[in-house]
């Protein structure tokens, strides 16, 4: 940076902030606002609460006041009637609940599964990269995901398709005479399901980790502690709220996962999204099925991510303290 | 720990990198191919794809109007998503896990009913569809995710931080601004990241809430109704090049700093 | 080879889009009530580029087009937007007719308002499917059928002729079909009327109970219920498939393109769609809809142009003769399968689809 700035000229930040301080306006407008506990409350409330109701809450409300429609959208000469049918339709048909449970499972496994292969991905980012070079290895790992979910998916289908890439190389290395249908399996979508979360779970964990003093690693050591007992006693611990932060989004966003499982799974692999985006894209008009399908889904995993930090939270720092 | 595991993670972090960049390649090298469909076997190959893309202005104003959607979507869900974090972890009042609840609440919103609440409600509202409205729909989807990471981060700053500033006279505008703030810098810039790159990725929303122009991955699904061609290979591979330039070189000027 | 040059009109659009930029304000007047505009939801490359540029220039009217990539979509859309939509013209399949007009999203159409209506084939143009509430209500456009397609150095012409194959054990695993659509064709396949003309409640139970019971036995013979064309394009370059239940034009594309597939519509019987444009109700320049439609069908190399961008059979007459031999033999069928085509019709879609989605769930969840 320059070393012309004048200590006023506000493009030095110490200046600028001194200036501000002693600066008559903002000391008046500031000493008001600030004033009291109440004042100083409401201006850190006011635009979450605003952006919660309005942007948040508003959608949603729209959504939960047609799933108690009867019919939506309206044909002609229907009148609006409100009915729980949407609601009940949900626990009368194993069609749907089945998928739901399948979810659930699903995205508890895989965050699970996430948190185990992420992990020591984002340890060695955080603790053996020189400080100075994390975030080009951080890049790294990022770049790939500026490739769009569909195009990703059709890379996966040609990478592990009967004459895809692999089958081939494994043919020209006379491993195999036929090809291993990899795809449309188990393995295929989990293939393709951990590129789509590995993100979501890595940058929590990599910056709860990276913030962990090294300091109290090598006082552990001096006092000869081992490397897993360190690990154990001091790390872990200390990136719990990282676990906690990448556990809770993974878990509640794959179970809004669509297009990959669609294209990647098996006949036999449906997802409750699906069920959910089929009420809006098939020729009936189901919306208030969709929306009251929606509301369920929602309703159990926030119960679920909510019990979940509550166990983190005990006894230690959880997110809410 | 000792070289050995360090060794292994290192090995795993490659691993991962592996994983994560040959579905890239097959995709990069797939818009060589000269035909209208990605697949085995390459009978020839051909430069005119990528070329094409070069040359196409429409698909680079397309590109322009997506990077300034994630830019715009991302700064206010930066700047909602912190104060609703500070609020969370610095505050105490009734009522905090309903508006932790609620705040966090569109990160679950399966995306296709949000899209469509979304619609609706900005109808009722009078926002018209196109840029703002994907804007909007974007940063109610980014929010809770700036939240989320924020508030992981707050939760172990140290108190005597914010202690020594205020004991010097700081008010606490002034310690948010000069302590808080640029302790959150990490996690903010993974968030801001993040929500760029979900931005970017998003479709369902772009759909509903987007007017006649498209954004990148709209424009996407369209080209794929006639099947998957190299072109739309090409058309990713250019963009993942311009992104690539972009962070590297935003990381060696943050560097160098 | 494949040639790619920057066209004139991608230019020209460059330079709009940096006009609109610079015209910031003008986005309190929506861009899409302008008088002299046209707005369309349609397909990626249903409107040929070169038409286009044509209308604009002889018309001044600007078209703008917004790409859609699914009929549900652009219900869905066109129902948020209400009474006030962006769209004149949109792109309905005709046997969802029933749906857009049962919601009043689209108007009659007013074939005295387009003297080249007789320019459609009158195959498409008279269909039965065409006329709802005693009116028509769009311009065929492009058709399209449900054929069984197959990769030709795996199985033979013979072997195709029945839909028996699908579900021999020869191919078991090397199959795929749409659930959706494969429905209406077990149907068939079991003797029933996929269309449920006429079908009471009772009738129509049975149709979707027998091909639900059926579809859950051959179950384990299925690779993929899929849903895209080009994931089923995709399936058979990468040999996961070697045959499956696809639409025409996807198919179509990919013999153009050289693949060894090719398509029949088999002896049980298959469905037919044809896809037309559509005038909403209410759209802000209804009358330049009219004008487009018109120009649309002036000419049968519009119609072809259309045809080699989307692999659909173009519905104007003499269109055919604008096209290469293997372009025409892409999407052409024999006369013997033609007879066994027969259209989608929505007459009973309300009762046929509130069985029929519970059903294709049950089969996937089974």
């Amino acid at each position: 940076m320059s070393s012309k700035v004048t200590p006023d000229s506000g493009s030095d930040p110490k200046g600028f902030w001194s200036w501000l301080v002693t600066n008559k306006i903002y000391q008046s407008v500031f000493g008001f606002l600030l004033g009291t506990p109440k004042r100083q409350f409401f201006l850190l409330a006011f635009i979450p609460i605003f952006w919660a109701l309005f942007a948040n809450l508003g959608p949603l409300l729209k959504m939960l006041d047609i799933s108690f429609y009867e019919a939506y959208p309206l044909s002609v000469g229907k009148e609006s009637s409100y009915s729980l049918a949407a609601w009940s339709e949900f626990f009368q048909s194993r069609v749907y609940y089945i998928p739901f449970f399948r979810t659930l499972a699903f995205s508890a496994a895989l965050t699970f599964s996430a948190l185990i292969l992420t992990y020591p991905v984002a340890y060695f980012l955080a603790r053996h990269v020189p400080q100075n070079r994390q975030m080009f290895f951080l890049l790294i790992v990022l770049i790939p995901f500026w490739v769009g979910e569909i195009i990703r998916t059709y890379a996966i289908m040609i990478l592990l398709g009967n004459n895809g890439a692999v089958n081939i190389v494994l043919k020209f290395f006379g491993l195999i005479e036929q090809p291993i249908p990899f795809m449309y399996t188990s393995f295929s979508l989990s293939f393709g399901i951990v590129y789509l979360v590995s993100l979501y779970m890595l940058l929590p964990l990599y910056s709860s980790l990276e913030k962990i003093p090294s300091n109290m690693n090598e006082a552990a050591a001096d006092l000869g502690a081992g490397a897993w007992r360190r690990f154990w006693k001091i790390t872990l611990p200390l990136s719990k709220d990282g676990i906690t932060a990448g556990c809770v989004l993974v878990f509640l966003i794959s179970t809004g996962f669509y297009a990959t499982p669609v294209i990647l799974g098996g006949p036999s692999s449906t997802l409750f999204s699906e069920v959910i985006a089929n009420t809006f894209s098939v020729a009936a008009d189901r919306w208030p099925s969709g929306a009251a399908f929606s509301s369920i889904m929602l309703i159990t995993t926030l119960t679920l991510a909510a019990v979940f930090l509550k166990i983190m939270g005990r006894g230690g720092k959880g997110l809410l303290k | 720990m000792t070289r050995h595991t360090r060794l292994i993670m290192q090995m795993i972090y490659w691993a991962f990198v592996l994983y994560l960049f040959i579905p890239l390649s097959l995709m990069i090298l797939m818009g060589f191919k000269d035909s209208n469909f990605i697949g085995f076997p390459i009978k020839s190959l051909t430069l005119d794809w990528y070329v094409g893309v070069i040359q196409d202005m429409e698909i680079l104003s397309i590109f322009g109007y997506s990077f300034t959607i994630a830019i715009s979507s991302t700064a206010i869900a930066l700047v909602i998503g912190t104060w609703a974090a500070m609020l969370l972890t610095k505050a105490s009042f009734k009522g905090k896990v309903i508006l932790f609840a609620l705040i966090t609440l569109p990160a679950v919103v399966p995306g296709i009913i949000s899209a469509i609440s979304l619609r609706i409600y900005s109808q009722t509202l009078g926002i018209d569809p196109g840029m703002m409205a994907v804007i909007l729909g974007h940063a109610v989807h980014s929010v809770p995710f700036v939240t989320l990471v924020s508030m992981a981060r707050l939760n172990s700053q140290p108190l005597s931080h914010v202690e020594a500033a205020q004991d010097l006279g700081a008010d606490k505008l002034v310690t948010f601004f000069r302590i808080t703030l640029p302790y959150l810098v990490p996690a903010l810039i993974g968030a801001g990241i993040f929500c760029m790159l979900t931005s970017f990725d998003d479709f369902v929303r772009s759909f509903f809430l987007g007017g006649y122009e498209p954004t990148l991955p709209v424009y996407i699904f369209a080209q794929l109704r006639t099947g998957m061609s190299p072109e739309i290979n090409a058309i990713s591979a250019v963009v993942l090049l311009i992104t690539a330039v972009m962070g590297l070189t935003a990381e060696r000027l943050l560097r160098r700093k | 080879m494949i040639k790619k040059l920057i066209t004139r009109r991608k230019l020209l659009k460059t330079g709009a889009a940096a006009t609109t930029i610079l015209a910031a304000p003008s986005i309190f007047i929506p861009a899409y009530a302008a008088s002299k505009t046209v707005n369309v939801w349609t397909y990626a490359n249903f409107l040929p580029d070169d038409f286009k540029e044509e209308f604009e220039r002889d018309t001044g009217i600007k078209i703008r087009e917004r790409l859609v990539d699914d009929q549900g979509k652009q219900f869905n859309l066109l129902v948020a937007e209400a009474n006030s939509p962006t769209a004149d013209i949109v792109t309905i399949a005709g046997h969802r007719f029933r749906q857009f007009i049962d919601s009043e999203l689209v108007s009659p159409l007013d074939v005295d308002r387009l003297k080249n209506w007789d320019k459609v084939n009158t195959v498409y143009s008279e269909a039965d499917w065409t006329l709802v509430n005693g009116q028509k209500w769009g311009v065929p456009i492009l058709a399209g059928a449900e054929v069984l397609a197959y990769n030709s150095d795996i199985v033979s012409a013979e072997e195709a002729r029945s839909w028996d194959v699908i579900f021999s054990d020869k191919y078991a695993g090397q199959n795929a079909y749409i659930m959706q659509d494969f429905m209406s064709i077990v149907m068939l396949y079991l003797g029933y009327d996929g269309n449920m003309i006429g079908y009471d409640q009772a009738k129509a139970a049975e149709a979707v109970n027998a091909a639900k019971a059926f579809l859950i036995e051959n179950k384990p013979k299925v690779r993929k219920y899929y849903d895209s064309g080009a994931e089923f394009q995709q399936m058979m370059i990468n040999q996961d498939i070697s045959l499956g239940m696809a639409w025409s034009g996807p198919v179509s594309k990919l013999i153009m393109d050289g693949f060894p597939a090719a398509m029949t519509i088999p002896k049980e019987g298959s469905y037919g769609f044809v896809y037309n444009y559509n005038v909403t109700k209410n759209g802000p320049n209804s009358d330049n809809a009219y004008i487009l439609l018109d120009a649309l069908l002036a000419r049968p190399e519009i119609g072809a142009n259309m045809t080699k961008a989307s692999g659909f059979i173009s519905t104007f007459v003499g269109s055919a003769d604008h096209l290469t031999d293997i372009e025409r033999a892409a999407g052409s069928f024999t006369q013997e399968e033609l007879d066994a085509l027969q259209f989608f019709r929505a007459d009973n879609n309300e009762l046929k689809y509130s069985l029929l989605d519970p059903a294709v769930e049950e089969v996937k969840a089974a």
